[in-house]
């Protein structure tokens, strides 16, 4: 212990030099303590017989805290009155304590945060947290870690103080938690998923970007969210920016997370030392009082530090009586209390009754031959000669008539009178009937509705409430013309994962493909095997999402309903400024907000505009020439947009356009369109390469039938365009020797033979088109070849265009002296001093028939992939492909079904299985960022060059041709056809 | 006592009392010191016309500052003092000549060697007129009487702050050449005592890890990095090297009035297999840890048990729920396990504790 002090000190000094505000949210925006919490807001409700209020003080002023604003909403005159008469607002407590009442319409911690901004209390730093906490966490400490943060990192907002709790912990909420990806080194929290507990959660996605760029991820599933958060000034100005967040873990930290326009960071605060938890539902009530009278919050307990300020006794066995001598208790002969016991001052016990477990409120009256366990009475209250009371939470002033048996999970509110013998079923909730609720007004329709529903419920009420009662017993379950969309997290199953003593067993809680393990016997013990326990024994892996958007629906499951409200929404808003003819930047504004507002990926975006741009073209009837002019007019108009709309990746728009030409009508466009793109800059060279080379251009994994087709045809097109670039180039070359064209060719546009090239350029009709494009490889390449062409043209996205040119010039050059013969060696230099550069090299020297059986495939690379399809191995090499980066990686807990998918099992697979929480992902991210890494670690007896083919997810060596495995057999087969034709 | 002017001092007490409970403040020489500072500053601030008033105002918020914190005794022990001292400076303001009980004090009866430090030093002997309540000048009385006052304060607190080298100054008396000394814990008196040993004699420290706090992996490289030889053992093992042991050298939480103590977990372990071995347990110990208390009927309570977590980590979700953790931070040690405190006031036997207590602390404050 001694070690604290020093702190204290510091924390002193630190204090003075700026005062450290709290932001506490006192109003719980929903109703888990429904009835409890009629009449009195939920941070009055007392733990360990101190409000929650007092104990959310406790914490604060612990961490130095001076000044505090607390935010109520729902009877906010009894927080400001409980807060007026507290030892807290003495002057001697050294803290300002500042409540604000909200308006009613606040209905949600989104809606407060926005007040506070308006009310522009914040001056720096501050900590916000709710009004239900039990802490003894040094909340200074993660300020202090927090503001030198940001010293250095201005994007740094909010640091949230997080428990290590082990993922079945009873503290820990088994129906409202979070999947925190993080960054073990920076404590950045990179990624957040919320997690419901039914219907039990088996996916969180997790972008691949992340994955990308840090090198070791943690994805951790065992903490306890404290609600404890470090924030800078600018969250509440976030809130007042985007009006729909709602909740500050998945609306604010997951919106903040994902968003690619916010450049802000959310970092953890792991706490290893301390306690720290929320009073979130009736279930972590029962949990945080066991918490507490175990001691795990010391120095905050009863006999030492009591919020409340009363004095407790402690005694062996973890009971406390209140120490001045007024519980008036028969001795332990007859009254036999059990451990884990409270006793508030001026209670009586009488003979026989057994009490364990229970906390008992201040001036409570305990009968003869009473029983309870794991009760909770607040204060005031009569439990009448063998009353049993068990796992229940009774209000203050209740009087429990005598035989009477209240059964597990019952909620009983204040002021309840239950007569004698009274039988209440589990889990029912009782209060007074409404009109005895008096005074307080009830506030609001909604309430009204509730009352209406209690009413109507009497009917069908089973229990008996004995002779002389004054309750009303509270629906169950949740009423069937219940229409309204409910949050998931307050559904009525989710719910019951929250409910003080539910154990829940009856609710299918295992996902399909998690066995649950029935180790534990005893009936309390099944409820254990929840989603988390799913979560952590099955074997998790990665699977990683084709763009392509049948494949990609899976981490878009939640946002289908979402998406095609967008869809339409944007057709809409499209249609306008088509008609309407608005400015590139309006529409491109529109768009923005439109994505925001509906939460959908880029990708999603930009299908949208290339579907509006491509059905906007007017179909001209046997004329090319007349259709080629409407296209380049549409495509000048409006083709900006594509870029404008948030992101450009150029290959995900051809990808975007050839999968949508695919099923319509204008498939015969799909060309001429594409070279309208590139003349508008939209597009360039490499990346028609880029897309032509990607697996996902193809009709990979996707079944026959129109669409297939359609991506065929398109995929040829490119081809076509492809060659006719080489064919340009080559040209150029052919001028200076007649031996150099062919190596060149075979370089550059390896998938195709020569002579079908020179046909095929002739055959299409844009290609003049582009040749002023051309030109400038050719440019490009004139500097390495000894020939000079004569006109110089302005070069358009140089960049790209030189790096390509460049390098291909280099092998060029390099292999001039070689044999066509000897092609084949050189190509596989080649490869290896490219790294990733054109991915449109798939090199196909060697006999085509052999390469494109997966088989063979299968036999080259046995170690990496020895068990896994063909279409696997395209998609293993899709992760490099720049296309597919935007595509999410998915942690998929269940196996079932995803076993084809596994790429580089051994070491992609998340290794959820072993550890539920540590995933260390360290291999398994490594694995990720590129499927280079994980081909590298399973061929290492394959030849460098086969690895770096397999990275850049394209080209092949030896006549096996390793490209071959990424491209299927239709593919293969399309180009002999094609090169048949060309014959 | 207007209370314009009280209210810093009010609020310097409320502050204490809210670190004493909060355990920002913990061990027994910081709250002492802690408390010594907002003592003085309650009495520089204070108004009264009689030392009734003085008196009762102490023992108002050393009552506040001792029930914040029942665990931390030794605020209640300064509170004493101070009033003890207080006092005496009073009677010998007043009445001139010290009373003449300090004779048959204890420390000169028991033990050869004198008290060090004259307690009732006569340090003002002016003839201070002091006229208690006197209604033409209200201030008169605390004013003549203050500067008397701060000195009795200032004694108390230079005693805490020698009291190391004090403590240590008898070290190479007790311990020789070539011994072996077993001790528990990371005491600061302890490893005071131990260091300035060190300079004189050449001997061996082992050192028992202590768990579940490991202090004495702290204390084993404090005392090896002051180059004495040093071995760290697992608690397990305290009896089965007990036998080689010469002495056991152990500091204290508290002393009680029946010559036992509170010492942090795992000194009774070491004092009973002394006691099994016949080897002499040592406790060093300032002599404000003397608490004029008893634990007569063994409270539970008293050995102030900590959080569960150092024992069994919180993350065990599953084993939290099934099973409780107590943790206590300090044993009891009785009177009869303990051979000889050394003080910073001379050499005492357990037997004889009750006589230094009575001597230290007058009989009205024992309970404040």
């Amino acid at each position: 212990m001694p070690p604290k002090s020093s702190a204290g000190k510091e924390k002193d000094l630190a204090a003075e030099e700026e005062v450290l505000q709290a932001v506490i949210l006192a109003d719980s925006f929903n109703k888990r303590f429904r009835p409890l919490t009629v009449g009195k807001p939920r941070c009055l409700l007392p733990i360990c017989n101190a409000t929650l209020l007092d104990w959310t003080f406790e914490s604060l002023a612990l961490a130095g805290v001076q000044e505090i604003f607390v935010i109520c909403r729902s009877y906010a005159d009894l927080v400001k009155k409980a807060i007026r008469e507290s030892k807290w607002s003495r002057p001697s407590s050294g803290i300002k304590i500042v409540p604000i009442i909200t308006a009613k319409e606040t209905f949600s911690p989104g809606d407060a945060m926005r007040d506070i901004y308006t009310h522009g209390i914040i001056t720096s730093d501050f900590v916000l947290v709710t009004g239900d906490l039990v802490s003894n966490i040094r909340i200074d400490e993660v300020v202090r870690v927090h503001k030198e943060r940001r010293r250095t990192n201005k994007d740094a907002i909010m640091t949230m103080v997080v428990k290590e709790s082990g993922f079945q912990h009873r503290t820990r909420s088994r129906g409202e938690s979070g999947v925190f990806v993080l960054d073990p080194e920076t404590s950045e929290c990179l990624h957040y998923d919320s997690v419901v507990g039914y219907p039990p959660k088996t996916h969180a996605g997790i972008p691949r970007e992340i994955l990308a760029e840090h090198p070791e991820v943690e994805i951790r599933n065992d903490l306890i969210d404290c609600c404890i958060d470090v924030c800078s000034v600018e969250v509440p100005s976030l809130f007042q920016d985007n009006f729909d967040y709602a909740d500050i873990r998945r609306d604010f930290v997951y919106g903040v997370l994902t968003s690619d326009l916010l450049i802000k960071n959310i970092h953890c605060y792991i706490a290893k030392e301390g306690y720290a938890a929320r009073v979130a539902d009736t279930r972590s009530y029962d949990a945080i009082s066991k918490d507490i009278l175990s001691r795990w919050t010391f120095p905050l307990v009863p006999d030492d530090n009591h919020p409340g300020g009363h004095a407790y006794e402690y005694l062996r066995g973890n009971k406390y009586i209140a120490k001045d001598n007024t519980v008036i208790m028969s001795r332990y002969v007859t009254a036999r209390v059990g451990p884990n016991t409270l006793i508030g001052a001026h209670s009586s016990i009488a003979d026989g009754a057994s009490i364990s477990g229970s906390v008992i409120g201040q001036r409570c009256k305990i009968g003869p031959g009473a029983v309870l366990k794991g009760a909770y009475i607040f204060d005031d209250t009569e439990i009448e000669a063998g009353a049993l009371v068990e796992n229940s939470i009774v209000g203050s002033g209740v009087r429990i008539g005598e035989g009477s048996t209240v059964r597990t999970g019952c909620l009983v509110a204040d002021g309840v009178v239950l007569g004698k013998n009274a039988r209440l079923a589990r889990f029912d909730r009782v209060s007074r009937r409404r009109d005895l609720v008096d005074g307080e007004s009830t506030d609001g329709e909604e309430d009204e509705e509730e009352w209406e529903m209690v009413e109507a419920h009497q009917d069908s009420v089973t229990s008996v409430l004995g002779e002389g009662s004054n309750a009303v017993v509270w629906p169950q379950s949740p009423s069937e013309d219940e229409d309204e969309e409910v949050d998931e997290v307050e559904s009525y199953n989710n719910q019951r994962l929250m409910r003080i003593g539910d154990t829940a067993s009856d609710l299918d809680l295992s996902d399909s493909g998690s066995v649950t393990e029935d180790e534990s016997d005893s009936e309390d013990e099944d409820d254990a095997s929840s989603i988390m326990n799913g979560f952590s024994r099955t074997s998790s892996m990665t699977s990683i999402s084709l763009p392509d958007p049948s494949v990609s629906t899976i981490h878009n499951l939640q946002a289908s309903a979402a998406d095609s409200e967008f869809r339409s929404e944007v057709r809409q808003s499209l249609d306008r400024a088509f008609a309407e003819g608005h400015s590139v930047d309006n529409a491109s504004v529109e768009l923005k907000t439109l994505r925001m507002a509906s939460n959908v990926p880029l990708r999603r975006v930009r299908e949208a505009v290339v579907e509006a741009i491509v059905e906007r073209i007017p179909i001209v009837e046997g004329d090319a020439a007349k259709q080629r002019v409407e296209i380049t007019k549409i495509v000048a108009r409006w083709g900006p947009l594509i870029d404008r709309i948030g992101g450009v990746d150029p290959v995900e728009t051809v990808e975007v356009l050839a999968n949508h030409c695919a099923l319509s009508t204008r498939l015969p466009l799909f060309g001429q369109i594409l070279v309208a793109l590139y003349q508008a800059d939209i597009v360039d060279e490499d990346d028609i390469r880029a897309w032509h080379a990607s697996p996902s251009s193809e009709d990979e994994g996707i079944k026959p039938g129109p669409q297939r087709e359609g991506l065929e045809r398109c995929w040829n097109i490119g081809k076509m365009m492809i060659e006719q670039f080489d064919e340009q180039e080559s040209d150029e070359e052919s001028e200076e020797s007649d031996g150099e064209e062919k190596v060149e060719k075979v370089e550059r546009a390896p998938a195709s033979k020569p002579e079908h090239k020179a046909e095929s350029s002739e055959e299409e009709s844009e290609g003049s088109e582009e040749e002023s494009d051309e030109d400038e490889d050719e440019e490009e390449k004139v500097e390495e070849a000894p020939v000079t062409k004569p006109e110089l043209k302005a070069v358009n996205s140089e960049e790209e265009s030189e790096g390509s040119a460049d390098e291909e010039s280099e092998e060029g050059s390099g292999e001039e002296e070689e044999s066509e013969e000897g092609s084949e060696e050189s190509e596989e230099e080649a490869q290896v001093a490219k790294t990733a550069a054109s991915t449109t090299k798939v090199t196909q020297t060697a006999p085509a028939p052999t390469s494109s059986t997966p088989a063979v495939a299968t036999s080259i690379a046995p170690t990496a992939l020895a068990n896994t399809s063909s279409s696997t191995v395209s998609k293993t090499a899709a992760v490099a492909a720049p296309a597919s980066k935007q595509a999410p990686v998915s942690v998929v807990a269940s196996t079932a079904g995803t076993g084809s998918q596994r790429p580089a099992p051994s070491s992609a697979s998340i290794a959820a299985s072993a550890l539920p929480a540590q995933a260390a992902v360290g291999a398994a991210a490594a694995a990720v960022p590129s499927g280079k890494s994980a081909a590298h670690d399973e061929s290492e007896d394959e030849e460098s060059e086969e690895e770096s083919e397999e990275g850049s997810g394209s080209g092949s060596e030896e006549d096996s041709s390793e490209g071959g495995e990424a491209t299927p057999a239709a593919r293969h087969t399309g180009e002999d056809s094609s090169e048949e034709e060309s014959e | 006592m207007s209370s314009d002017r009280a209210v810093p001092a009010a609020r310097a007490v409320e502050n204490l009392a809210a670190k004493l409970r909060r355990r920002q403040v913990v061990g027994s020489r910081e709250a002492a010191l802690e408390t010594v500072l907002v003592l003085r500053q309650v009495v520089a601030k204070a108004r009264f016309t009689n030392i009734d008033q003085l008196v009762s105002l102490l023992r108002e918020v050393g009552k506040r500052l001792a029930e914040a914190q029942p665990k931390e005794h030794t605020v209640g022990n300064v509170v004493r003092k101070v009033l003890h001292n207080i006092r005496e400076e009073y009677n010998t303001a007043t009445k001139g000549a010290p009373p003449a009980r300090n004779v048959f004090s204890i420390s000169k009866f028991v033990l050869q060697g004198q008290p060090r430090k004259q307690i009732i030093a006569p340090k003002s002997e002016s003839t201070l007129s002091l006229r208690e309540d006197d209604p033409d000048d209200p201030d008169s009385f605390a004013k003549g009487l203050k500067p008397v006052l701060m000195e009795a304060i200032q004694d108390v607190l230079d005693e805490l702050e020698t009291v190391y080298d004090n403590v240590s100054k008898t070290a190479k008396d007790h311990i020789h050449s070539d011994e072996i000394i077993l001790t528990i814990g990371h005491s600061k008196t302890v490893e005071a005592f131990l260091k300035s040993a060190g300079h004189y004699r050449n001997y061996t420290v082992i050192v028992a890890e202590t768990g579940p706090s490991y202090s004495g992996h702290e204390m084993a490289t404090s005392l090896s990095n002051a180059g004495i030889s040093t071995f760290l053992v697992p608690d397990s093992s305290i009896y089965a090297i007990m036998s080689r042991v010469n002495k056991v050298i152990i500091g204290a939480h508290a002393i009680l009035a029946n010559g036992g103590m509170f010492a942090i977990t795992g000194s009774l372990l070491a004092a009973t297999a002394a006691r099994a071995h016949s080897t002499p347990v040592v406790v060093v110990t300032g002599q404000f840890k003397l608490t004029p208390a008893w634990n007569l009927y063994h409270e539970y309570g008293a050995l102030d048990f900590a959080d569960p977590s150092s024992v069994l980590g919180y993350e065990e979700g599953p084993l939290v729920d099934k099973v409780d953790v107590i943790n206590p931070y300090y044993d009891y040690v009785g009177p009869e396990l303990v051979d000889v405190f050394i003080t910073n006031d001379g050499d005492h036997p357990p037997s004889s504790i009750y006589r230094l207590v009575k001597e230290s602390y007058d009989d009205e404050d024992q309970h404040l």
